[in-house]
């Protein structure tokens, strides 16, 4: 009998016990929060990357700079293949005086060749169609409401008056999932007639095909060898790939946080397990007086813990699974129609699960291993002490744990080391902040009252169960605080902290000629900051010489990226907002071409300075030396460019101009008749651009704080961990208080100060490493410099914290309190 | 398991237990703690002795060397001709789970098995065929058949050191270590208790090696020692 028998036996009543039940809580949850998560987010990206022909709209795409020659629509109709033509672009639409910036897709009667355009009539009926007939166009709900039109009115889009023929409620859509602004379809050739398609004016030109495998196949191979320099093919393959790979960015950082509540929930799993290991001690030693193999002595050891574990894990496999359904039942309306069949994978629960038991083998080893160096003659001696050890290699065990998930996550060590130690440094921070809190408390506090030193005392005595107890908390609280309170006030404050005049319009596509006149005419509407930067549209072809298609990048998608377009631009002087940090900005009239990168873009592609760029723009070749290094405040809103090139080899380049200019709020609708008078611009409202972001960060931190929360629930199983292995010394004391004559009311009150101070530790902790680290998130990363931390609500946030402590710690002493005095006579 | 037999003897003269020049000694905080100095002693099969000596005087410590629960810092142990300190623990633990039974001051019982279950235990640790009905009977002859079901805590001190000698005696061990089995008892249960340890004496011809601290019990066995000093001294009877 190898010990499952006595295992099995002993957990009839030992699953009872305090320090089991936390342990297998913990366990609990760590599979719930890893497996919700990471099924809720496999099921997305599988759903997303179903739909992904449906999202071209076709079988196979062509996108360009610039509208493709008729060879191509004609050779994939001798093919026999069907074909279609779209161009997207955003433009700001205008009805009275409202004006709202629409994404639009303009095109022909036949797009879409695959997926579904749906369109609701005016009477509410919806059907399946095609893009629009001229003179009419589609808008989603989004675009009617702000407008205030409905179907059958007319609106004003690039100067021209379009009939709203129906309300769109399913478009295939270009790859974008999340539209930064509402959406209209309308007839490519009305977009063309107004000259919203120029070189200049951001519209994507597409050509879809589709039919049969063959002629698709042919078609691509075709097209391959055809392909103009500033086009490039798009393949449902490809733009799964690129859905994945942002699906799997965002999954990541979701999973990481999930990971950080399982982590937590680890503390909780080891002190329960040091508990247990204690309890087990004289059970272990009198198994072995009485003769017992070790095998069987931790092989029992070993099945008390594997039988509830393997039971929990899939338990919480199970709940995990039904949350992610309840989950993705009710965001099923964010994703496209036909991502709704995507099945309920069952890979990633069972994945939470092992990690879950990896968690628990990793923490709770450490202390049950202990065991075994307990000799058989303790079962003479109750307080023998295990040896102690100077270094137990064990206890790396839980750090590599932790370590090696955190890697297997984001797929490198290297990231995991530094999370870790971002970890570390937070739980350093704590601990140093608590030590220091502790001891201010006892030099000056303590006086003030019999209760709060029992409290202070209480927590000083035990002070590294305080300590483990307090990081634990407040790091689960930090992260909470970071997500839900200092990120929105950060984003916020970005805008907010802009001088007010900060240009809130982009117009782009403006010609050489349209310049004067489109200056006078926004002076004339009371636009201020007026300010225009040439652009050209190209690609980059060779770096030093060899063919970007060869050149070796550091991901797939580093080269995808490296294979489109670029826009450039040119200036005499540094624009404002750069700077240059490497090199020297053009002398006036270089001879040969040379170029300025922002410094992002340089280490995407690991371009150094004196490297040779070679350019495509439209059939002219730019061979240009890298001589500036620049970082551009891109906060700023002005108009910037990663890539400049010296003036005098720009000027050369066929280009259009993008200007930027400040209109106060609430005058958009003047620039309705600005539109109409220029048909070929595009409008860009910034402000609106920016709110819809702010929209998007503010679901993506929704989701985010729920996951988090899970990490605040295993801060109170750490509390409560911490509470069993005390549980005995506070028995014992109270009874021994009781006895000299203390009240109940008084240990309840000592026992509230313990705690409530243990909450506002945590608490406080946790609102200065939540404000520190949003102060350099600010200062670092958004470039604000004047970033006052939202104090109220962490304020707040921290008292809430400081109370719900106290009422747990509360709650799990209930019992200690009401310890009879004869304890200590029966002990 | 036969690593520590001596070939060379003959099994049935020798002595069951046999101590040689016991010495133990542990390092404290004052320095070098000398508990057992040049024991020895020799008890037959089916003997019965005492040990008895003020609190604190070592005999705790000798019983667990007699016993191979741990080992001396000097001097040698044979128990039923294996010599304990060449072997490993593991072996040890065999032979302890072959040849002996331990009767605790504390009674040791596991608070999360029932009476029955604990009596089980050496019996599945062996591996013995027909255990629960083995346990039963070890119950009924300690007088508790109606209390197998019950939990340690449900159960009277003297109640508890019961199940602890039919735990003790249930797989008929050759000998009997007792290390105050009264001691934490009053003098109803501890006559009861010395009664039953006798009994096994008479009936099992279990051989007998009792730590106490009541005259009474130690006046029932055969030989009665002294430990004073580290040093072993036979009674006068
Ligand atoms: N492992 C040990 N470490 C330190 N002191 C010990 C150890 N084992 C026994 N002692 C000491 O040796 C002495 C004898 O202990 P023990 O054998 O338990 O005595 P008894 O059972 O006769 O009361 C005591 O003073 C005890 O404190
Ligand atoms: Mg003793």
């Amino acid at each position: 009998m190898t010990g499952t028998r006595h295992a099995l036996r002993t957990l009839r009543r030992e699953w009872r016990l305090p320090e089991l039940r936390t342990l297998i809580a913990a366990l609990l949850l760590s599979v719930i929060a890893l497996g919700a998560v990471g099924t809720l987010a496999v099921r997305v990206q599988r759903a997303v990357v179903m739909s992904a022909a449906e999202l071209i709209g076709g079988d196979l795409g062509i996108d360009a700079a610039s509208s493709l020659p008729a060879v191509f629509m004609r050779h994939a109709q001798t093919l026999g293949l069907h074909a279609s033509a779209l161009a997207e672009f955003p433009s700001v639409a205008f009805a009275g005086d409202r004006s709202q910036l629409l994404s639009i897709t303009a095109g022909d009667g036949a797009w879409p060749l695959r997926g579904k355009l749906i369109v609701a009539g005016p009477r509410d009926r919806s059907r399946v169609t095609h893009a629009p007939a001229p003179g009419a166009i589609y808008l989603d709900h989004r675009a009617l409401v702000s407008l205030q039109l409905n179907v059958g009115d007319r609106v004003q889009v690039g100067g021209m008056d379009l009939v709203i023929a129906g309300q769109l409620e399913q478009q295939p859509g270009g790859g974008d999932l999340i539209a930064l602004a509402p959406r209209a379809v309308m007839a490519l050739p009305d977009a063309r007639a107004a000259g919203l398609l120029g070189a200049g004016s951001r519209a994507r030109h597409r050509l879809l095909v589709a039919g049969s495998v063959n002629g698709v196949d042919a078609y691509r191979a075709w097209a391959k060898a055809n392909l103009p320099a500033d086009a490039h093919l798009v393949t449902p393959e490809e733009v799964q790939q690129r859905l994945a790979v942002a699906f799997g960015r965002a999954g990541s950082f979701l999973r990481l946080a999930a990971l950080l509540a399982a982590l937590l929930a680890g503390i909780a799993v080891a002190l329960s397990a040091q508990r247990y290991a204690r309890r087990k001690t004289d059970e272990i030693a009198l198994l072995r007086a009485l003769g017992a193999s070790s095998r069987f002595a931790f092989g029992s050891l070993a099945w008390t813990l594997a039988v509830p574990a393997l039971l929990a894990a899939l338990i919480g496999a199970g709940v995990a699974l039904g949350l992610a359904s309840a989950a993705f039942a009710y965001a099923h309306d964010l994703l496209p129609a036909s991502a709704q069949r995507a099945p309920l994978p069952f890979g990633p629960a069972l994945a939470a699960a092992c990690v879950g038991l990896a968690v628990l083998a990793g923490f709770a080893l450490p202390p049950l291993a202990r065991l075994r160096s307990i000799p058989p003659v303790a079962v003479f001696r109750r307080n023998i002490k295990l040896a102690p050890q100077r270094f137990d290699l064990l206890y790396a065990l839980p750090v590599l744990v932790a370590l090696g998930l955190i890697a297997l996550e984001t797929g490198s060590w290297k990231i995991a080391g530094v999370l870790a130690a971002c970890l570390a440094g937070a739980a350093l921070f704590t601990t140093l902040l608590t030590f220091a809190i502790l001891w201010f408390i006892r030099r000056y506090a303590v006086r003030l009252n019999p209760s709060l030193r029992l409290g202070v005392s209480a927590l000083t005595r035990r002070r590294g169960l305080s300590l483990l107890q307090s990081c634990a908390i407040s790091l689960g609280l930090t992260a909470l605080l970071l997500l839900a309170v200092v990120a929105p006030a950060l984003l916020d404050n970005w805008r907010r902290d802009l001088p007010p005049d900060t240009p809130n319009w982009f117009v782009v596509n403006v010609q050489a000629e349209q310049r004067a006149g489109v200056r006078d005419a926004l002076d004339k509407l009371g636009a201020t900051h007026f300010n225009d930067m040439p652009v050209a549209v190209g690609k980059l072809v060779a770096i030093n010489g060899v063919d970007v298609e060869r050149v070796p990048f550091r991901g797939q998608d580093v080269s995808q990226e490296a294979s489109q377009q670029v826009r450039l631009s040119w200036n005499c002087t540094l624009p404002p907002a750069n700077r240059v940090i490497e090199g020297q900005w053009f002398a006036p009239d270089t001879r040969d071409a040379q170029v300025s990168l922002d410094v992002a873009w340089l280490r995407r592609f690991d371009l150094e300075l004196g490297d040779e760029l070679e350019f495509l723009v439209g059939n002219q070749r730019v061979d240009a030396r890298l001589t500036s290094i620049r970082e551009v405040d891109w906060s700023r809103f002005n108009v910037n460019f990663f890539v400049m090139l010296d003036p005098a080899h720009g000027k050369a380049l066929p280009h259009t101009w993008i200007a930027s200019f400040y209109l106060p709020p609430g005058h958009a609708g003047a620039l309705a008749a600005f539109s109409r008078d220029n048909p070929n611009l595009s409008l860009i409202d910034v402000d609106e651009l920016l709110d819809r972001a702010r929209q998007i960060v503010g679901q993506v931190t929704a989701a985010a704080r729920w996951v988090l929360a899970f990490s605040l629930l295993a801060g109170a199983l750490v509390l409560a961990a911490a509470l069993t292995m005390s549980a005995a010394e506070r028995r014992h004391e109270a009874a021994l208080l009781r006895t000299l004559g203390a009240r109940r009311g008084q240990l309840r009150m000592a026992a509230l100060c313990e705690f409530g101070l243990l909450g506002a530790i945590s608490g406080l902790t946790a609102l200065l490493a939540s404000a520190v680290a949003g102060a350099w998130l600010a200062h670092a990363v958004f470039r604000i410099h004047a970033f006052s931390p939202p104090w109220p609500p962490l304020i707040i946030a921290a008292v809430i914290a400081a109370a719900v402590v106290a009422a747990l710690g509360l709650a799990g002493t209930r019992k200690v309190l009401h310890t009879s005095p004869l304890l200590l006579l029966r002990r | 398991m036969d690593d520590g037999r001596m070939h060379d003897g003959n099994r049935t003269d020798m002595a069951l237990i046999s101590a040689t020049g016991l010495g133990k000694h542990v390092e404290g905080p004052t320095g070098r703690l000398d508990i057992l100095d040049d024991v020895s002693l020799e008890v037959n099969a089916g003997e019965t002795i005492a040990i008895t000596g003020a609190s604190g005087s070592g005999k705790t410590t000798l019983l667990s060397l007699l016993a191979g629960l741990d080992l001396p810092s000097g001097g040698s142990v044979r128990l039923d001709g294996h010599v304990l300190e060449s072997m490993g623990e593991e072996a040890r633990a065999h032979l302890r789970l072959k040849l002996v039974g331990f009767v605790f001051q504390s009674f040791h019982l596991l608070p999360a098995l029932t009476a029955e279950e604990n009596v089980l235990l050496p019996l599945e640790l062996d591996g013995t065929p027909d255990a629960p009905a083995r346990a039963r009977d070890a119950l009924a002859s300690v007088g508790l058949r109606e209390r197998g079901a019950h939990y340690p805590y449900q159960l009277s001190g003297g109640e508890q050191q019961r199940v602890a000698i039919a735990r003790a005696f249930v797989h008929g061990p050759r000998i009997l270590f007792a290390d105050e089995p009264t001691g934490n008892l009053d003098h109803a249960s501890r006559d009861a208790i010395a009664d039953l340890l006798f009994a096994l004496n008479r009936e099992h011809h279990t051989t007998l090696v009792v730590v106490t601290h009541d005259p009474a019990m130690a006046a029932r066995c055969a030989r009665v020692y002294d430990l004073v000093d580290g040093r072993l001294r036979a009674h006068a009877a």
